[in-house]
């Protein structure tokens, strides 16, 4: 019996071979992970919602395709990455549908101005993401908010390390250019 | 102007930050950034953007997104879960059913067979069942005696 807090590897065989639990695992384990990075890529609950799903599905049926060497959080964050881009396109959102109320702000804030000042500051950092071209988006959230290093990153996006290092420094041009277009 | 045309270490900058330059470029890169008016505050910027993305806040579905994942799977492969078999019939299951039922025929044919056999209907002889069919039906008053005895009797 595997522990549940043991590495991806061994369930994703256990799933490969048919194992449903195994999979419903490997879901739990992730299913917050791809649903924040696909709610911040999209900008809608249910959107988000809806694709996490579809993105386990397929990688549910991608599984025989798997290979060890994969990282699982990597894999599944391309397939992830592939099917928020569908739905962009799919759905031609090039300027995103405005955020839902649904992000908490945080609660350990004491003081109430600097509480008011941090729910400005996120507010003012999701809508300059929205405004972001998806490339920009996906790299930065893949950076700042999975915390994935240059190597997982260009796994991901199917892309070289060099070009994650670009990438990653026009992203940031990019937004601390919405930045200062947005201040008074 | 943008930060990235203003600074030409814009991507090693930005590799600082994440901490994915080695040295002696990283050493090289932090002595030059101290005295280096472009490239101190496009750092400063850098950070600041990188501090910001720390605030927000962490988010869940709020659902058990795996329940709803396999139910979806076994929808998929056809499989309805939980997993059931097809019901198959055993005798003993079927037995108390059928020996019922087999009771209340024999039971229907006896009462039946016993009124039947106790009727006038069934010992009449064929000709006067036909009498229904004759001048004056069954139960009718009769004009004169003779009418009544039209099968001779």
């Amino acid at each position: 019996m595997l522990g549940s807090d043991g590495p991806d590897d061994d369930w994703v065989r256990r799933a490969q071979a048919g194992d449903r639990e195994a999979f419903s695992e490997l879901v739990r384990r992730h299913q917050d992970r791809v649903f924040r990075y696909l709610l911040r890529m999209l900008g809608s609950h249910e959107d988000a919602l809806e694709l996490t799903q579809d993105a386990f599905i397929k990688a549910w049926q991608a599984l025989p395709q798997w290979q060890p060497e994969a990282q699982f959080r990597t894999w599944l964050f391309r397939i992830a990455n592939n099917t928020a881009l569908d739905a962009l396109r799919r759905r031609k959102l090039v300027e995103f549908v405005p955020l839902e109320n649904s992000f908490d702000t945080p609660s350990s804030e004491p003081d109430p101005e600097r509480q008011a000042q941090a729910t400005q500051e996120v507010r003012q950092l999701e809508a300059n993401m929205k405004k972001l071209a998806p490339e920009h988006r996906q790299i930065l959230l893949l950076r700042e908010v999975e915390e994935m290093t240059y190597e997982e990153i260009g796994r991901v996006l199917s892309l070289s390390e060099g070009t994650v290092k670009s990438r990653l420094a026009r992203a940031r041009a990019a937004l601390i250019e919405i930045y200062a277009r947005s201040r008074p | 102007m943008s930060p990235e045309e203003k600074c030409p270490r814009s991507e090693a900058l930005s590799a600082l930050v994440d901490n994915e330059l080695l040295e002696p470029d990283r050493g090289a890169l932090a002595t030059h950034v101290t005295g280096c008016p472009i490239c101190a505050p496009v750092l400063a910027e850098f950070k600041q953007l990188r501090d910001s993305f720390v605030a927000l806040p962490e988010v869940a579905a709020g659902v058990d997104i795996a329940s709803l994942v396999d139910r979806r799977i076994a929808a998929i492969a056809g499989i309805a879960k939980p997993q059931s078999r097809p019901q198959r019939w055993r005798w003993w299951q079927v037995g108390p059913a059928a020996l019922g039922g087999a009771l209340s025929l024999s039971l229907g044919v006896y009462l039946g067979s016993a009124l039947m056999l106790g009727s006038q209907v069934t010992a009449q002889p064929a000709a006067l069942q036909m009498a229904a069919f004759t001048a004056i039906p069954p139960g009718a008053l009769c004009p004169v005696l003779q009418a009544c005895n039209s099968m001779g009797h």
